[in-house]
Protein backbone atom coordinates (compact mmCIF):
# COMPACT_ATOMS: atom_id res chain seq x y z
CA UNK A 1 0.00 0.00 0.00
CA UNK A 2 2.51 2.65 0.95
CA UNK A 3 3.37 3.38 -2.41
CA UNK A 4 6.22 5.82 -2.65
CA UNK A 5 4.58 7.93 -5.27
CA UNK A 6 2.05 9.24 -2.80
CA UNK A 7 5.37 10.16 -0.75
CA UNK A 8 5.08 13.95 -1.40
CA UNK A 9 1.21 14.40 -1.24
CA UNK A 10 0.40 14.80 2.23
CA UNK A 11 -3.12 15.30 1.80
CA UNK A 12 -3.37 11.58 0.42
CA UNK A 13 -1.28 10.29 3.13
CA UNK A 14 -3.55 12.20 5.71
CA UNK A 15 -6.56 10.26 3.01
CA UNK A 16 -4.86 6.69 2.98
CA UNK A 17 -4.88 6.95 7.05
CA UNK A 18 -8.99 8.29 7.39
CA UNK A 19 -10.04 4.88 4.67
CA UNK A 20 -7.51 2.56 7.06
CA UNK A 21 -5.84 1.83 4.41
CA UNK A 22 -2.51 2.84 6.18
CA UNK A 23 -1.58 2.66 9.56
CA UNK A 24 -0.58 6.35 11.60
CA UNK A 25 3.23 4.47 11.88
CA UNK A 26 3.37 3.94 8.42
CA UNK A 27 1.84 7.53 7.75
CA UNK A 28 4.44 9.38 9.90
CA UNK A 29 7.57 7.78 7.91
CA UNK A 30 5.74 8.78 4.67
CA UNK A 31 5.63 12.31 5.73
CA UNK A 32 9.15 11.83 7.63
CA UNK A 33 10.80 10.55 4.25
CA UNK A 34 9.52 13.46 2.42
CA UNK A 35 10.71 16.08 4.68
CA UNK A 36 14.50 16.95 3.85
CA UNK A 37 17.31 17.22 6.71
CA UNK A 38 16.94 20.82 7.11
CA UNK A 39 13.62 20.46 8.52
CA UNK A 40 11.71 22.55 5.69
CA UNK A 41 8.87 19.86 4.47
CA UNK A 42 9.67 19.71 0.24
CA UNK A 43 5.65 18.87 0.80
CA UNK A 44 5.37 22.65 0.84
CA UNK A 45 6.10 22.35 -2.97
CA UNK A 46 2.70 22.79 -4.76
CA UNK A 47 1.96 20.72 -8.17
CA UNK A 48 1.64 23.60 -9.78
CA UNK A 49 5.28 24.78 -8.57
CA UNK A 50 6.41 21.44 -9.41
CA UNK A 51 5.04 21.69 -12.93
CA UNK A 52 6.69 25.06 -13.36
CA UNK A 53 9.70 23.65 -12.13
CA UNK A 54 9.78 21.01 -15.23
CA UNK A 55 8.80 23.93 -17.67
CA UNK A 56 11.35 25.85 -16.91
CA UNK A 57 13.93 22.69 -17.61
CA UNK A 58 12.22 22.68 -20.64
CA UNK A 59 12.40 26.43 -21.99
CA UNK A 60 16.21 26.49 -20.81
CA UNK A 61 17.04 23.84 -23.49
CA UNK A 62 18.97 25.76 -26.36
CA UNK A 63 16.64 26.37 -29.41
CA UNK A 64 13.93 23.83 -29.86
CA UNK A 65 11.33 26.86 -30.09
CA UNK A 66 8.65 24.94 -31.96
CA UNK A 67 8.88 21.61 -30.08
CA UNK A 68 8.52 23.59 -26.58
CA UNK A 69 5.56 25.41 -27.63
CA UNK A 70 4.25 21.82 -29.05
CA UNK A 71 4.68 20.77 -25.36
CA UNK A 72 3.50 23.19 -23.63
CA UNK A 73 0.16 23.29 -26.16
CA UNK A 74 -0.26 19.48 -25.29
CA UNK A 75 0.33 19.88 -21.54
CA UNK A 76 -2.48 23.01 -21.33
CA UNK A 77 -5.15 20.51 -23.80
CA UNK A 78 -4.22 17.65 -21.06
CA UNK A 79 -4.92 20.07 -18.73
CA UNK A 80 -7.56 21.53 -19.44
CA UNK A 81 -9.47 17.91 -20.32
CA UNK A 82 -8.83 16.58 -17.07
CA UNK A 83 -10.52 20.00 -15.70
CA UNK A 84 -13.88 19.14 -17.91
CA UNK A 85 -13.47 15.70 -16.91
CA UNK A 86 -14.04 16.61 -13.69
CA UNK A 87 -16.68 19.35 -14.52
CA UNK A 88 -18.33 16.16 -16.26
CA UNK A 89 -18.05 17.56 -19.97
CA UNK A 90 -17.97 15.12 -22.85
CA UNK A 91 -14.32 14.25 -23.57
CA UNK A 92 -12.70 11.77 -25.88
CA UNK A 93 -10.03 9.82 -23.92
CA UNK A 94 -6.58 11.66 -24.57
CA UNK A 95 -3.54 9.52 -26.73
CA UNK A 96 -0.31 10.82 -25.98
CA UNK A 97 1.59 8.34 -28.11
CA UNK A 98 3.97 10.55 -30.20
CA UNK A 99 6.58 10.69 -32.90
CA UNK A 100 9.75 11.84 -33.02
CA UNK A 101 11.34 13.05 -36.09
CA UNK A 102 14.65 14.55 -36.27
CA UNK A 103 18.59 14.15 -36.59
CA UNK A 104 20.30 12.19 -34.02
CA UNK A 105 21.71 14.72 -31.14
CA UNK A 106 18.81 17.01 -31.94
CA UNK A 107 17.30 16.62 -28.22
CA UNK A 108 14.73 14.15 -28.45
CA UNK A 109 15.62 11.42 -25.30
CA UNK A 110 16.08 14.80 -23.37
CA UNK A 111 12.63 16.06 -24.42
CA UNK A 112 10.68 12.50 -24.01
CA UNK A 113 12.26 12.65 -20.41
CA UNK A 114 10.97 16.08 -19.69
CA UNK A 115 7.77 14.79 -20.90
CA UNK A 116 7.90 11.99 -18.70
CA UNK A 117 8.25 13.85 -15.50
CA UNK A 118 5.74 16.45 -16.68
CA UNK A 119 3.06 13.87 -16.98
CA UNK A 120 4.25 12.22 -13.65
CA UNK A 121 3.17 15.86 -12.26
CA UNK A 122 0.33 15.72 -13.79
CA UNK A 123 -0.94 12.79 -13.03
CA UNK A 124 -1.32 11.18 -16.31
CA UNK A 125 1.59 8.38 -16.03
CA UNK A 126 1.93 7.28 -12.66
CA UNK A 127 5.77 6.71 -12.46
CA UNK A 128 6.93 8.96 -15.19
CA UNK A 129 10.48 7.26 -16.15
CA UNK A 130 11.58 6.67 -19.76
CA UNK A 131 12.80 3.10 -21.02
CA UNK A 132 14.87 3.52 -24.15
CA UNK A 133 14.99 0.68 -26.70
CA UNK A 134 15.82 0.01 -30.22
CA UNK A 135 15.25 -2.87 -32.79
CA UNK A 136 17.26 -4.92 -31.01
CA UNK A 137 15.78 -4.74 -27.53
CA UNK A 138 12.21 -5.68 -29.22
CA UNK A 139 13.05 -8.07 -31.83
CA UNK A 140 14.23 -11.72 -31.33
CA UNK A 141 16.21 -13.86 -33.45
CA UNK A 142 13.58 -17.08 -33.63
CA UNK A 143 9.81 -17.21 -34.05
CA UNK A 144 7.63 -16.55 -31.25
CA UNK A 145 10.06 -14.77 -29.26
CA UNK A 146 9.84 -11.16 -30.14
CA UNK A 147 6.45 -10.69 -28.79
CA UNK A 148 7.54 -12.14 -25.34
CA UNK A 149 10.71 -9.57 -25.75
CA UNK A 150 8.74 -6.88 -27.01
CA UNK A 151 6.18 -7.32 -24.12
CA UNK A 152 8.99 -7.70 -21.18
CA UNK A 153 10.06 -4.07 -22.58
CA UNK A 154 6.54 -2.62 -22.28
CA UNK A 155 5.79 -4.15 -18.74
CA UNK A 156 9.00 -2.55 -17.70
CA UNK A 157 7.77 1.15 -19.40
CA UNK A 158 4.21 0.47 -17.59
CA UNK A 159 3.43 4.38 -16.05
CA UNK A 160 6.25 5.82 -17.95
CA UNK A 161 7.49 6.32 -21.58
CA UNK A 162 8.80 3.28 -23.74
CA UNK A 163 10.88 5.44 -25.97
CA UNK A 164 12.05 3.47 -29.33
CA UNK A 165 14.81 5.00 -31.14
CA UNK A 166 15.12 4.29 -34.71
CA UNK A 167 11.91 2.98 -34.81
CA UNK A 168 11.77 2.91 -38.68
CA UNK A 169 14.13 -0.20 -38.36
CA UNK A 170 11.35 -2.67 -37.00
CA UNK A 171 9.50 -2.50 -40.54
CA UNK A 172 13.07 -3.35 -42.46
CA UNK A 173 13.98 -6.53 -43.40
CA UNK A 174 10.65 -6.99 -45.12
CA UNK A 175 7.51 -9.37 -44.77
CA UNK A 176 9.42 -12.29 -42.92
CA UNK A 177 10.88 -10.15 -40.22
CA UNK A 178 10.05 -10.38 -36.86
CA UNK A 179 9.96 -6.31 -36.64
CA UNK A 180 6.55 -6.61 -37.89
CA UNK A 181 5.59 -8.92 -34.62
CA UNK A 182 6.98 -6.54 -32.22
CA UNK A 183 4.90 -3.82 -33.94
CA UNK A 184 1.34 -5.62 -33.53
CA UNK A 185 2.35 -6.41 -29.62
CA UNK A 186 3.08 -3.04 -29.21
CA UNK A 187 -0.03 -2.26 -30.55
CA UNK A 188 -2.09 -4.49 -28.66
CA UNK A 189 -0.86 -3.49 -25.58
CA UNK A 190 -1.19 0.16 -26.39
CA UNK A 191 -4.57 -0.42 -26.59
CA UNK A 192 -4.90 -2.44 -23.32
CA UNK A 193 -3.30 0.10 -21.20
CA UNK A 194 -4.42 3.04 -22.98
CA UNK A 195 -4.18 5.21 -19.60
CA UNK A 196 -0.73 4.85 -18.03
CA UNK A 197 1.91 4.20 -21.02
CA UNK A 198 2.90 6.84 -23.70
CA UNK A 199 5.04 5.10 -26.17
CA UNK A 200 7.33 7.20 -28.33
CA UNK A 201 8.78 6.51 -32.09
CA UNK A 202 12.02 8.42 -32.61
CA UNK A 203 14.20 8.37 -35.63
CA UNK A 204 15.34 9.97 -38.92
CA UNK A 205 12.42 12.15 -40.49
CA UNK A 206 12.75 10.58 -44.01
CA UNK A 207 12.50 6.70 -42.62
CA UNK A 208 10.25 7.43 -40.29
CA UNK A 209 7.95 8.92 -42.95
CA UNK A 210 8.44 5.52 -44.80
CA UNK A 211 8.00 3.32 -41.95
CA UNK A 212 4.49 5.27 -41.15
CA UNK A 213 2.93 5.21 -44.78
CA UNK A 214 4.01 1.90 -44.63
CA UNK A 215 1.86 0.77 -41.60
CA UNK A 216 -1.30 2.82 -42.19
CA UNK A 217 -2.29 1.40 -38.75
CA UNK A 218 0.36 3.61 -37.06
CA UNK A 219 -0.52 6.90 -37.86
CA UNK A 220 -3.89 7.05 -36.36
CA UNK A 221 -2.40 5.36 -32.93
CA UNK A 222 0.46 8.27 -33.09
CA UNK A 223 -1.74 11.45 -32.98
CA UNK A 224 1.41 13.74 -32.30
CA UNK A 225 4.38 14.55 -34.35
CA UNK A 226 6.92 16.44 -33.11
CA UNK A 227 9.59 17.69 -35.63
CA UNK A 228 13.17 18.29 -34.30
CA UNK A 229 14.54 20.36 -36.39
CA UNK A 230 18.68 20.77 -36.99
CA UNK A 231 20.44 23.28 -34.57
CA UNK A 232 21.68 26.65 -36.07
CA UNK A 233 24.98 27.61 -35.86
CA UNK A 234 24.60 30.26 -33.26
CA UNK A 235 22.49 27.60 -31.22
CA UNK A 236 25.30 25.04 -31.56
CA UNK A 237 27.77 27.21 -30.85
CA UNK A 238 25.52 28.17 -27.70
CA UNK A 239 25.29 24.76 -26.44
CA UNK A 240 29.44 24.55 -26.59
CA UNK A 241 29.34 27.58 -24.35
CA UNK A 242 27.13 26.38 -22.00
CA UNK A 243 28.54 22.48 -22.05
CA UNK A 244 31.99 24.63 -20.87
CA UNK A 245 30.27 26.94 -18.40
CA UNK A 246 28.90 23.63 -16.29
CA UNK A 247 32.40 22.17 -16.55
CA UNK A 248 33.73 25.46 -15.73
CA UNK A 249 36.21 25.80 -18.44
CA UNK A 250 36.05 29.30 -20.89
CA UNK A 251 36.66 30.57 -24.58
CA UNK A 252 39.14 32.87 -24.93
CA UNK A 253 38.59 35.43 -28.01
CA UNK A 254 40.24 33.76 -30.50
CA UNK A 255 39.15 30.59 -29.35
CA UNK A 256 35.32 31.98 -29.69
CA UNK A 257 35.90 32.74 -32.95
CA UNK A 258 37.87 29.45 -34.35
CA UNK A 259 34.84 27.63 -32.10
CA UNK A 260 31.90 29.75 -34.41
CA UNK A 261 33.76 29.30 -37.75
CA UNK A 262 34.20 25.67 -37.48
CA UNK A 263 30.29 25.18 -36.51
CA UNK A 264 29.73 27.46 -39.46
CA UNK A 265 31.84 25.55 -42.01
CA UNK A 266 30.38 22.11 -40.94
CA UNK A 267 26.98 23.30 -41.10
CA UNK A 268 27.21 24.92 -44.31
CA UNK A 269 28.84 21.87 -45.58
CA UNK A 270 25.40 20.12 -44.64
CA UNK A 271 26.89 17.05 -43.44
CA UNK A 272 23.93 14.48 -42.98
CA UNK A 273 25.22 13.27 -39.51
CA UNK A 274 26.58 16.80 -38.03
CA UNK A 275 23.99 19.71 -36.86
CA UNK A 276 23.41 17.83 -33.40
CA UNK A 277 24.57 18.12 -29.96
CA UNK A 278 26.55 15.28 -29.62
CA UNK A 279 28.76 16.02 -32.26
CA UNK A 280 29.38 19.84 -30.60
CA UNK A 281 30.09 17.61 -27.04
CA UNK A 282 32.76 15.59 -28.85
CA UNK A 283 34.50 18.37 -29.93
CA UNK A 284 34.21 19.96 -26.31
CA UNK A 285 35.40 17.41 -24.94
CA UNK A 286 38.44 16.64 -27.32
CA UNK A 287 39.42 20.50 -26.37
CA UNK A 288 39.34 19.82 -22.82
CA UNK A 289 41.68 17.00 -23.16
CA UNK A 290 43.72 18.97 -25.64
CA UNK A 291 44.03 21.60 -23.27
CA UNK A 292 45.11 19.14 -20.23
CA UNK A 293 48.10 18.15 -22.65
CA UNK A 294 49.26 21.81 -23.25
CA UNK A 295 49.04 22.66 -19.66
CA UNK A 296 50.70 19.42 -18.13
CA UNK A 297 54.12 19.68 -19.54
CA UNK A 298 54.26 23.12 -17.20
CA UNK A 299 55.26 23.25 -13.39
CA UNK A 300 52.77 26.16 -12.57
CA UNK A 301 49.49 27.01 -14.12
CA UNK A 302 46.94 29.50 -12.19
CA UNK A 303 43.37 29.50 -11.69
CA UNK A 304 42.72 31.26 -15.32
CA UNK A 305 44.91 29.15 -17.19
CA UNK A 306 43.13 25.81 -15.92
CA UNK A 307 39.87 27.37 -17.17
CA UNK A 308 41.19 28.91 -20.38
CA UNK A 309 40.60 27.02 -23.54
CA UNK A 310 42.56 28.25 -26.24
CA UNK A 311 42.17 28.47 -29.91
CA UNK A 312 45.27 25.51 -29.98
CA UNK A 313 43.23 23.17 -28.46
CA UNK A 314 40.13 23.05 -30.28
CA UNK A 315 40.95 20.97 -33.62
CA UNK A 316 39.76 21.38 -36.60
CA UNK A 317 38.27 18.21 -37.85
CA UNK A 318 34.72 17.43 -36.35
CA UNK A 319 33.66 13.95 -36.54
CA UNK A 320 30.15 13.35 -36.49
CA UNK B 1 1.95 32.37 17.21
CA UNK B 2 3.43 29.47 17.67
CA UNK B 3 2.10 26.41 18.12
CA UNK B 4 2.46 23.42 20.78
CA UNK B 5 1.32 20.12 19.38
CA UNK B 6 0.49 17.74 22.28
CA UNK B 7 0.87 13.69 20.83
CA UNK B 8 1.14 10.54 22.08
CA UNK B 9 -0.73 7.25 22.68
CA UNK B 10 -4.46 6.94 23.28
CA UNK B 11 -4.83 7.39 27.17
CA UNK B 12 -1.44 8.54 27.62
CA UNK B 13 -3.32 11.74 29.43
CA UNK B 14 -3.01 14.33 26.96
CA UNK B 15 -6.13 15.95 27.42
CA UNK B 16 -5.71 16.31 31.70
CA UNK B 17 -1.68 17.46 30.46
CA UNK B 18 -3.14 19.96 28.61
CA UNK B 19 -5.98 21.17 30.82
CA UNK B 20 -3.92 20.99 33.94
CA UNK B 21 -0.71 22.94 31.78
CA UNK B 22 -3.30 25.75 30.97
CA UNK B 23 -4.36 25.86 35.17
CA UNK B 24 -0.29 25.99 35.88
CA UNK B 25 -0.20 28.97 33.62
CA UNK B 26 -2.91 30.51 35.38
CA UNK B 27 -5.48 30.61 33.81
CA UNK B 28 -8.82 29.81 35.91
CA UNK B 29 -11.20 28.51 32.59
CA UNK B 30 -9.90 27.53 29.37
CA UNK B 31 -11.29 28.85 25.85
CA UNK B 32 -10.97 25.72 23.94
CA UNK B 33 -11.73 25.82 20.03
CA UNK B 34 -12.72 22.20 18.94
CA UNK B 35 -12.01 20.91 15.67
CA UNK B 36 -12.57 18.67 13.33
CA UNK B 37 -12.25 17.87 9.79
CA UNK B 38 -16.23 16.84 9.18
CA UNK B 39 -18.23 19.98 11.41
CA UNK B 40 -15.83 22.47 11.03
CA UNK B 41 -15.07 23.99 14.23
CA UNK B 42 -16.62 25.84 17.21
CA UNK B 43 -15.52 27.36 20.76
CA UNK B 44 -16.79 26.98 24.30
CA UNK B 45 -15.50 28.74 27.30
CA UNK B 46 -15.27 26.29 30.48
CA UNK B 47 -14.05 26.23 33.97
CA UNK B 48 -10.87 24.22 34.95
CA UNK B 49 -12.66 21.77 36.85
CA UNK B 50 -15.75 20.89 34.17
CA UNK B 51 -13.33 20.81 31.49
CA UNK B 52 -11.49 17.68 33.32
CA UNK B 53 -14.62 16.38 33.79
CA UNK B 54 -16.45 16.25 30.61
CA UNK B 55 -12.77 16.00 28.46
CA UNK B 56 -10.79 13.89 30.24
CA UNK B 57 -11.70 10.15 30.58
CA UNK B 58 -10.01 6.43 31.04
CA UNK B 59 -11.78 5.38 28.23
CA UNK B 60 -9.74 4.95 24.89
CA UNK B 61 -10.18 7.10 21.99
CA UNK B 62 -12.04 9.71 23.60
CA UNK B 63 -10.84 12.86 21.71
CA UNK B 64 -11.70 12.86 18.55
CA UNK B 65 -11.21 16.15 17.79
CA UNK B 66 -8.48 18.54 17.93
CA UNK B 67 -9.01 20.99 21.03
CA UNK B 68 -7.07 24.12 20.42
CA UNK B 69 -6.44 27.02 23.43
CA UNK B 70 -4.63 30.13 22.86
CA UNK B 71 -1.98 30.07 26.47
CA UNK B 72 0.74 32.83 27.62
CA UNK B 73 3.84 32.03 29.52
CA UNK B 74 5.09 35.49 31.48
CA UNK B 75 7.96 37.21 29.25
CA UNK B 76 10.10 39.67 31.51
CA UNK B 77 7.57 42.37 31.54
CA UNK B 78 4.84 41.06 29.24
CA UNK B 79 3.83 37.34 28.09
CA UNK B 80 4.58 35.20 24.86
CA UNK B 81 1.51 33.67 23.64
CA UNK B 82 0.92 30.39 21.95
CA UNK B 83 -1.63 28.32 20.78
CA UNK B 84 -1.45 24.39 22.64
CA UNK B 85 -3.05 21.63 20.56
CA UNK B 86 -4.88 18.73 22.39
CA UNK B 87 -4.87 15.63 19.36
CA UNK B 88 -6.78 12.56 19.41
CA UNK B 89 -4.49 9.56 20.54
CA UNK B 90 -2.81 7.68 17.99
CA UNK B 91 -2.80 4.16 17.73
CA UNK B 92 -0.68 0.97 15.91
CA UNK B 93 -2.35 -0.93 13.52
CA UNK B 94 -5.39 0.07 11.63
CA UNK B 95 -8.37 1.01 13.78
CA UNK B 96 -11.83 -0.16 12.95
CA UNK B 97 -13.40 3.07 13.61
CA UNK B 98 -13.54 5.07 10.78
CA UNK B 99 -14.63 8.63 13.26
CA UNK B 100 -11.23 7.46 15.13
CA UNK B 101 -9.12 6.76 11.81
CA UNK B 102 -10.39 10.56 11.18
CA UNK B 103 -9.19 12.18 14.38
CA UNK B 104 -5.71 10.55 13.69
CA UNK B 105 -5.14 11.47 10.22
CA UNK B 106 -6.31 15.35 11.29
CA UNK B 107 -4.21 15.03 13.96
CA UNK B 108 -1.02 14.30 11.49
CA UNK B 109 -2.03 16.88 9.29
CA UNK B 110 -1.90 19.56 11.94
CA UNK B 111 1.44 18.10 13.22
CA UNK B 112 3.39 19.76 10.08
CA UNK B 113 1.80 23.03 11.29
CA UNK B 114 3.10 22.80 14.80
CA UNK B 115 6.51 24.22 15.83
CA UNK B 116 6.61 22.61 18.96
CA UNK B 117 6.02 18.61 19.94
CA UNK B 118 5.21 17.48 23.08
CA UNK B 119 4.47 13.57 22.99
CA UNK B 120 3.27 11.70 25.92
CA UNK B 121 4.36 8.64 27.14
CA UNK B 122 2.49 6.95 29.89
CA UNK B 123 5.12 5.60 31.93
CA UNK B 124 3.26 3.75 34.36
CA UNK B 125 2.14 1.59 31.93
CA UNK B 126 5.85 0.92 30.13
CA UNK B 127 6.81 0.59 33.63
CA UNK B 128 4.13 -2.23 34.29
CA UNK B 129 4.25 -3.82 31.19
CA UNK B 130 6.86 -5.60 28.42
CA UNK B 131 8.25 -2.21 26.06
CA UNK B 132 6.99 -4.75 23.52
CA UNK B 133 3.30 -3.64 24.66
CA UNK B 134 3.61 -0.30 25.75
CA UNK B 135 5.67 1.41 23.53
CA UNK B 136 4.02 1.58 20.14
CA UNK B 137 5.59 1.60 16.66
CA UNK B 138 4.07 4.62 16.61
CA UNK B 139 5.76 6.43 19.21
CA UNK B 140 8.78 5.26 17.64
CA UNK B 141 7.67 7.07 14.42
CA UNK B 142 6.92 10.14 16.07
CA UNK B 143 10.63 10.55 18.09
CA UNK B 144 12.31 10.26 14.47
CA UNK B 145 9.85 12.60 13.34
CA UNK B 146 10.41 14.81 16.14
CA UNK B 147 14.05 14.98 15.49
CA UNK B 148 13.72 17.12 12.72
CA UNK B 149 11.84 19.63 14.94
CA UNK B 150 14.25 21.61 17.17
CA UNK B 151 11.37 21.90 19.49
CA UNK B 152 10.39 18.23 20.45
CA UNK B 153 10.33 16.92 24.30
CA UNK B 154 8.77 13.62 25.31
CA UNK B 155 6.90 13.91 28.28
CA UNK B 156 6.72 10.76 30.54
CA UNK B 157 3.67 10.99 32.38
CA UNK B 158 1.89 9.51 35.54
CA UNK B 159 4.82 9.68 37.60
CA UNK B 160 2.29 10.09 40.87
CA UNK B 161 1.86 5.98 40.04
CA UNK B 162 4.17 3.97 42.69
CA UNK B 163 7.40 1.80 40.84
CA UNK B 164 7.24 4.30 38.11
CA UNK B 165 11.24 4.58 37.85
CA UNK B 166 12.01 1.59 36.08
CA UNK B 167 9.33 3.07 33.14
CA UNK B 168 11.32 6.32 33.33
CA UNK B 169 14.66 4.38 32.64
CA UNK B 170 13.38 2.54 29.80
CA UNK B 171 11.52 5.60 28.50
CA UNK B 172 15.16 6.88 28.41
CA UNK B 173 16.72 3.80 26.88
CA UNK B 174 14.40 3.60 23.99
CA UNK B 175 14.48 6.74 22.83
CA UNK B 176 18.03 8.05 23.41
CA UNK B 177 19.05 11.77 22.78
CA UNK B 178 15.84 13.32 23.41
CA UNK B 179 14.66 15.72 25.45
CA UNK B 180 12.60 13.58 28.43
CA UNK B 181 10.62 15.08 31.48
CA UNK B 182 9.13 13.52 33.71
CA UNK B 183 5.60 15.23 34.92
CA UNK B 184 2.46 13.90 36.40
CA UNK B 185 -0.61 15.65 34.73
CA UNK B 186 -2.81 15.05 37.22
CA UNK B 187 -0.53 16.62 40.23
CA UNK B 188 1.02 18.77 37.84
CA UNK B 189 4.03 17.94 38.72
CA UNK B 190 7.30 18.83 36.38
CA UNK B 191 5.11 21.76 34.47
CA UNK B 192 7.67 24.20 35.43
CA UNK B 193 10.04 22.31 33.30
CA UNK B 194 7.51 22.30 30.61
CA UNK B 195 6.59 25.67 31.04
CA UNK B 196 10.77 26.48 30.53
CA UNK B 197 10.70 23.79 27.26
CA UNK B 198 8.47 25.71 25.79
CA UNK B 199 9.65 29.33 26.55
CA UNK B 200 12.93 28.28 25.08
CA UNK B 201 11.36 27.31 21.88
CA UNK B 202 9.28 30.18 21.03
Amino acid sequence: MANELHVNEPERIYGLVEHGEISVSEALSMIRKSTNQFGKAEVEISKEERIAKIQRELTKLIGLDSVKSLVLEIQAFVEITQRRISARLASDPVVLHMIFKGNPGTGKTTVARIIGKLFLEMGVLSKGHSVEVERADLVAEYIGQTAQRTREQLRKAAGGILFIDEAYSLARGGEKDFGKEAIDTMVKTMEDQRSDLIVILAGYSEPMEEFLETNPGLKSRFPITIEFPDYSAFELFKIAEEMLEQRDYQLNKAARRKLFRIIEDVRKKEQVNFGNARAIRNLIEKSIRQQAVRLVSKKTTSRTQLMEISDDDIQEVVDA
Amino acid sequence: MKRVIILGQTNAGKTLFTINFAAYLGVQSITFTFSDKQRGSYTRTIEIQDAIELLVSDRAHHTRSIQSAVLQIPWGKAAKRFEILDTAGLSDGIHSDETVRRGMAYTLATVREAEIILHVLDSALIAKKNVLHSIGEVDYQVAQFGQLHTGYAILANKIDVPHVKEGLDKICEEFPGHFVIPISALLKLGFKEVRDFVKRHL
